[in-house]
């Protein structure tokens, strides 16, 4: 099996993130608080609770690096959280948005972050060490509608964006004076590299493989797009699958990547010696639901309840019929962070939903996924 | 200028329909020989029915009608049928649970459960998304 651990947190999570050693998870229970949460003996003991936001938190990042935590929230600021002597300080961020922030990203190098915001634009944060004081940066004018999700290739330069108008975009985020100049790679701040119009739908989960080489992003329309050779001319792959949409994915190693979503199981997709990218299989045991569904979700939930009601004649009970479900999660997953790499491999990586648990899973029991792997 | 595109659209638009009264006839022949599920194939084959203005639509939807309505067997043209068409078959099933004709209803729904059964929730969902390619 591989989830190795489960652990119900909360009621709700919004989002997690881990510290650089792993030994402490923050989470949003949903709401306008991060809690933090460090193992103890086999039990999770809440540590620090950082209050400061007024609306829930959408996005959580802590930079290995730094040791710093970056939030976004809906209140539309984010704060920078640094470990003084046992307490987490808070610096504010203004972002100067007039819609909710919705996710946030720490760079490779940690000197600077991405805001994605309902307000159609990304932020781009960095700290000015004269005026003590983080600053950011706007892209503006490029989205045509809120920004789901960012990521940073590994050159620290790029940022990957997906939106709710359906599209997926690269930009430059260089800055005078942040960014060393590479001859190279002469662009400028807030230029538009790449606009991918693959999705008839909205899109989300975009990131970059561990080398930058690949690109891949979800559309609410139950695809999963993988880009190749991103620059000018690149190489699109659509692979659509069965099931409910993704929310987020991840790039275990260059040939493979798990997605999870509304269908509250994570999928294992995995390119072979061609490039060409397919799906594999389930992540741990997909069970049946009982009273008459078929295809274990929320909508089937639904479903299923409706055709018990109609050819019983009684009303089985929604919480009940959730507890039947042999899947881990038991409501969307909404996000995948690794946890520990081998090289450019990740073996072992945490997700969280909408049901409140974070789920620890580990590819090493996963004969046929491993071979698959390199 | 305008009018010359107009005319070039008008152009498309017939040389589309003529393809579409070739399929018919080809789908007639298939159906006379019983092989409904090579009707069902080349009855969907082609996306250029997508991009063709209502009247196109209007007659591409007739030819797949007749051969959706010639299918008996539901699960055994399921299982001949290859994945690529799901997507495109849910979309007329739609068109046809659209039309709100009994008998048409009648013989979409009952392919529709097969169907989602076979191609899953996420057909639909490429169905209920895709604003752009309508049938």
């Amino acid at each position: 099996m591989a989830v190795t651990a489960v652990h119900q947190l909360a009621q709700c999570i919004t989002c997690h993130a881990w510290s650089a050693d792993r030994s402490m998870v923050a989470l949003c229970p949903n709401n306008s608080e991060v809690h933090i949460y460090r193992l103890v003996e086999d039990k999770w003991e809440k540590v620090h609770v950082l209050q400061k936001h007024d609306q829930i938190i959408s996005g959580i990042d802590w930079g290995a690096r730094s040791n710093k935590i970056v939030t976004a929230s809906h209140d539309r600021n984010s704060y920078v959280w640094n470990l003084e002597r046992s307490e987490w300080v808070p610096t504010l961020v203004i972002l100067r948005l007039n819609r909710a922030a919705l996710c946030v990203q720490w760079s490779p190098k940690e000197n600077k972050f991405a805001v994605g915001s309902g307000a159609k634009t990304v932020c781009i944060c960095y700290y000015e060490q004269e005026n003590n004081w983080w600053v950011s940066k706007l892209i503006r004018k490029r989205h045509d509608s809120s920004v789901t999700s960012v990521s940073w290739h590994p050159d620290n330069i790029l940022v990957a964006s997906t939106s709710t108008d359906g599209k997926c975009r690269i930009f430059s985020t260089f800055i005078k004076g942040v960014d060393a100049r590479d001859p190279k790679k002469e662009s400028r701040f807030g230029e538009l590299i790449v606009q991918l119009d693959l999705s008839s739908s909205w899109t989300f989960g975009v990131k970059w493989s561990p080398s930058g080489n690949t690109l891949a992003y979800v559309g609410h329309n139950s695809v999963i797009y993988f880009v190749d050779d991103v620059g000018p001319s690149p190489l699109a792959q659509n692979v659509v699958f069965r099931d409910l949409p993704l929310r987020d994915v991840l790039f275990v190693s260059e040939k493979m990547v798990i997605g999870v979503g509304y269908d509250c199981i994570p999928m294992v997709f995995a390119a072979d010696e061609r490039g060409i990218w397919s799906f594999i299989r389930y992540l741990g045991e997909r069970k049946a639901v009982s009273s008459g569904s078929r295809y274990g979700s929320q909508f089937s939930e639904a479903f299923g309840k409706f055709y018990g009601q109609a050819k019983l004649g009684v009303s089985n009970d929604a919480v009940e019929t959730s507890r039947t479900r042999g899947v881990v999660h038991e409501n969307c997953i909404n996000s995948i962070i690794p946890l520990s790499r081998q090289g450019t491999q990740i073996r072992r990586f945490s997700t969280s939903g909408l049901d409140g648990k974070i789920v620890m899973w580990d590819l090493e029991t996963e004969q046929d996924l491993l071979e698959l792997l390199v | 200028m305008a009018k010359a595109e107009r005319f070039v659209e008008a152009d498309n638009a017939e040389a589309i329909i003529t393809r579409i009264e070739h399929k018919s006839r080809k789908i007639e022949s298939l159906l006379k020989q019983y092989k409904p599920v090579e009707a069902l194939k080349t009855a969907l084959e082609g996306t250029y029915a997508m991009t063709g203005d209502e009247r196109c639509k209007s007659a591409h939807w007739i030819v797949v009608h007749r051969a959706i309505m010639a299918i008996k067997d539901v699960d055994g043209m399921l299982s001949s049928l290859d994945p690529e068409y799901y997507d495109i078959l849910m979309k007329y099933l739609y068109r046809g649970l659209a039309t709100g004709d009994r008998p048409t209803c009648d013989q979409c729904l009952r392919i529709h459960e097969k169907l989602t059964e076979k191609a899953g929730l996420g057909c639909i969902l490429r169905f209920l998304t895709d604003t752009v390619n309508t049938v």
